[in-house]
């Protein structure tokens, strides 16, 4: 079977039932989607299918033949993010990790559709994904945060040169910082 | 994974002559049930039918009749918009399992070990749907009523067809999450054999509940025709929740369905 | 002191958008094994024969198993500390709970380990379960597990005791007892990432295990106490970890991988599934908890009575731990001169229970909150007034005889009652955690706040 992945059209020898999430990790060695639950419940294997956010862990890599999938590698690297993961990461909308690829891949659709959802379309849209760290409200800020282009400069280019050491905003005044 | 042949038709022609007699065929359409199954080992197919190529996707509208591909994505039926279809279909998942999902597979969910599912039974059921399906003995046309009595077991779905309703009516309780399997849920619809009531979730599969259909044709009030759901059912505990909480819930849900009906 | 106020990019933050963050699912080994396991599916039954033999033969397996395996089988959590050990890495004769691993495959793939574990042959002789800590607490019951019905290694005694003052004077002393229980239930952690842990064998006869553990060099001791092995032997790779809560302090996933590393002198990796999480994970603990409040009209709580019965699951683990954080904070952020506390750690055929945020004390801190609701409604107080007038202060002495340097209940319930606009009288608004003088030191509490009063010397009654 034949797809394109991030641009690349790959050759894929797994059996046509073999999931497009086993097929991604361990036969194309793309990591970043998750084997969170393996039931379609929790969005961690969520990759982008001809643009459409899909469940790779639930997908048969026969019904993705000839298509394009994408993952959060193809939106951008250290250095060069894309608005929407330059928003998580600045918004704090992540802590663990685990759940941040479904959840920048899904922000990434959902803007290209509708780019100024509001808060409740943002939950309604983003529901089918779980976070267990972060409590979902830095998760939506991050959303809107990228909706309304509120991305600084320094986030885009985050990770360029090592961890972003810049000096510290000081939230508290009068602090001993 | 261990080897097992898998047969993509691109017809529905081509299904049906893969799909035979049924037998040792594992019809896959979302995979949203079937892939679950298969890795953990409960799902061992021999000879898989892959049915996405099948052209078997498609909703067509003529004259207020409605003809759906068994493998039509629920998402589909949300845009649809015929009811009390589309407000079922759009509490299936989420919108990435939606997009996968499909009526046929919702329709021929087999029920789980610890929870009901095919929800959209519930609606196909208010609504008269009829199924068009291929096996043994050939291609027939059967009242939904029929099909969900017989099983799906040997038999291929084709297409649903679905007339539009003078009237419908959707409600349903459940915990308000993506992934809530719902508790339950009533559909309602006045189509041109009368008016039709199912409830899904209390039981392994929906069903109708005569007994309030008749209570309404003679005349009751809605609050006191869903008093006569009970007659019909009798709701079972599982993981989602208590037989005692459905008893007690169900007269309430079918009063709101009946009250929505316009 | 720059980062204190200040807003610090996440160090981990580009990775994880990226998704180049590394999780140990993510480290690829050439080689690696996938393991599954064979677990019970009886919350409680002897296990009459076990054969893992087709298994073995099975084409694609690399090894398998079971308790025979493991160098030394029963090592307990907290045998550092002295606890002595009840539950064995892979089941030896019996299963508590439903979820006990019995024994692990290790082969070429997923599916082949599946087709093995059905393989093995298992028969067993189901027993009546206990399920119940109720039940299990009862003396009619017919305890399973060898130490009985609730662990007895609290020093002598079979429950965490604390006893403090005059319980019984206080109870006769009082205008009314006030009585609550409280029952919350068992939650489970569910970190997005399931557990997980990969072994490989080095050429030079030592391991390296990458592990999701919370607790990595706590789990390069249980590893090396199983295999008994020393621990110079071991090169733990841990520190990304996909949620946790808890839930990863009590990992098996390393002993089991290295075990199977060992024996097929290959990589191995074991992947929990999220079903195998629900099952058998373990999660915060069911608790009950009975409490008798001594109180006068006024609103002053003279003294407490209070039983805890902790569900440990089918074995130890942490819970003796547990427990004992729970009494330390069973009278909750207030002033309870008379106490008589026990906890008991109850075993039950469930999977066995650990931390999850707070380990210990979100129970008592629920139940001691409600029942002080539960005493101003039956008093006919305000219930913020209540707490405030018998909240910790500077120079109290709590019930595991730390006397107070600073507690911060007075002004966090004056700073949260003005957050929300609550109207209190100014007695009540003008307090503070300074130490008590005046109406606020009543006869009974003297012997709680006198300067001279008993050591800190943190020894148990």
């Amino acid at each position: 079977m034949r797809l394109t992945v991030n641009g690349l059209e790959r050759e894929v020898s797994a059996p046509p039932l073999e999931t497009l999430l086993n097929v991604l990790r361990d036969e194309l060695g793309i990591t970043s989607p998750k084997a969170g639950c393996q039931q379609g419940g929790c969005g961690a294997c969520t990759v982008l299918v001809d643009g459409e956010p899909r469940r790779s862990c639930l997908t048969p890599v026969v019904a993705v033949d000839g298509a394009a999938v994408t993952t959060v590698e193809a939106l951008g690297a250290p250095g060069k993010l894309s608005p929407v993961q330059a928003a998580f990461y600045e918004q704090y909308g992540l802590q663990c990790g685990y759940c941040t690829p479904g959840f920048v891949l899904a922000t990434t659709a959902l803007l290209e559709r509708n780019p100024s959802p509001s808060r409740d379309e943002i939950l309604e849209e983003l529901g089918g994904h779980m976070c267990r760290c972060t409590g979902y409200v830095k998760i939506v800020a991050a959303v809107e945060a990228a909706a309304r282009g509120e991305v600084s400069d320094a986030a885009l280019h985050a990770g360029a040169t090592g961890p972003s050491r810049e000096e510290p905003e000081v939230l508290v005044p009068g602090s001993p910082a | 994974m261990n080897s097992t042949d898998v047969l993509v038709p691109t017809s529905p022609e081509d299904a049906a002559a893969a799909f035979g007699d049924g037998a040792g065929i594992t019809v896959l359409a979302g995979g949203t049930i079937v892939m679950p199954d298969i890795k953990l080992g409960r799902l061992r197919p021999e000879r898989t039918l892959y049915l996405g190529r099948a052209a078997l996707d498609q909703v067509a509208r003529t004259d207020g009749s409605y003809r759906i591909g068994a493998a039509t994505p629920v998402a589909a039926l949300v845009d649809a918009a015929l009811e009390p279809l589309a407000t079922f279909a759009a509490h299936v998942g989420d919108r990435e399992v939606r997009g996968q999902a499909t009526i046929g597979g919702n329709l021929c969910a087999p029920p789980a070990e610890t929870v009901s599912r095919g929800d959209l039974q519930a609606p196909l059921l208010a609504l008269d749907a009829r199924v068009r399906s291929v096996g043994a003995g050939g291609e027939r046309t059967d009242s939904i009523d029929d099909f969900l009595e017989a099983g799906s077991d040997g038999r291929l779905v084709l297409e649903l067809l679905v007339d539009e309703p003078r009237r419908a009516a959707a409600a349903a309780v459940g915990r308000p999450h993506a992934h809530a399997f719902t508790i339950l849920g009533v559909a309602a619809a006045e189509t041109a054999s009368g008016l039709r009531v199912a409830v899904a979730g209390a039981g392994p599969r929906a069903v109708r509940v005569p007994s309030v259909e008749q209570a309404l044709a003679g005349g009751a009030s809605p609050a006191e025709a869903a008093q006569r759901a009970l007659d019909d059912l009798d709701p079972q505990d599982d993981a989602v929740a208590s037989a005692h909480y459905r008893r007690q819930v169900l007269p309430a849900v079918v009063t709101r369905a009946l009250d929505n009906l316009s | 002191m720059k980062a204190v106020g200040a807003r610090l990019p996440r160090y981990d933050g580009v990775g994880h958008v990226t998704g180049r963050t590394r999780f140990v699912d993510d480290v690829r080994i050439p080689g690696t094994l996938w393991a599954k396991a064979l677990r019970s599916p009886h919350p409680h039954a002897g296990i009459t024969h076990l054969d893992t033999s087709k298994a073995e033969q099975h084409p694609g397996v690399r090894a398998v198993i079971t308790h025979e395996d493991v160098p030394r089988n029963v090592y307990g959590h907290l045998e550092a500390l002295g606890v002595p050990a009840d539950e064995p890495l892979l089941a030896e004769g019996d299963v508590r709970y439903k979820g006990q691993p019995i024994a692990v495959v290790a082969a070429e793939d997923e599916a082949t380990a599946l087709a093995a574990v059905d393989l093995i042959e298992i028969e067993f002789e189901e027993r009546e379960p206990l399920l119940d800590i109720r039940k299990a607490f009862d003396p009619d019951s017919r305890p399973f597990h060898q130490w009985g019905a609730a662990f007895p290694h609290f020093g002598p005694y079979t429950s965490r005791r604390i006893r403090k003052g005059d319980v019984e004077g206080a109870f006769e002393r009082a205008d009314t007892i006030v009585q609550g229980v409280y029952r919350p239930q068992a939650i489970e952690q569910l970190p997005i990432e399931p557990q997980v842990g990969l072994s490989v064998p080095e050429p030079d006869g030592r391991l390296t295990i990458y592990s999701c553990t919370q607790a990595m060099y706590f789990s390069m001791g249980v590893v090396a106490a199983h295999l008994e092995w020393p621990l110079n032997k071991l090169k733990f790779v841990g520190g990304t970890v996909g949620g946790g809560f808890g839930g990863k302090v009590d990992t098996a996933t390393e002993t089991i991988t290295a075990l199977l590393a060992l024996k097929s002198n290959r990589p191995v990796k074991w992947r929990w599934t999220r079903e195998e999480e629900f099952l058998c994970s373990s999660t915060r603990a069911p608790w009950h908890m009975e409490i008798a409040d001594a109180v006068t009209a006024d609103g002053w709580l003279l003294g407490r009575k209070m039983i805890t019965l902790h569900d440990a699951g089918a074995y130890t683990r942490f819970s003796s731990y547990g427990v004992t954080k729970h009494s330390f904070h069973h009278t909750g952020a207030y002033t309870i001169p008379n106490l008589r506390f026990d906890g008991y750690v109850v075993y039950t055929n469930r999977s066995p229970t650990s931390a999850m945020r707070g380990f210990g004390v979100t129970s008592v801190s629920y139940a001691a909150e409600i029942q002080m609701n539960r005493i101003a409604e039956v008093l006919g107080l305000d219930p913020l007034e209540l707490r405030l007038k018998n909240a910790n202060r500077i120079g109290d002495l709590t019930a595991n005889r730390v006397r107070l340097s600073d507690p911060s209940t007075v002004p966090v319930v004056l700073a949260a009652a003005d957050r929300i606009g609550y109207d209190l009288s100014p007695e009540y608004r003008q307090m503070t955690n300074e130490p008590r003088s005046g109406e606020l030191l009543p006869e009974h509490l003297l012997a709680s706040v006198a300067l001279d009063g008993p050591d800190n010397d943190g020894k148990g009654a």
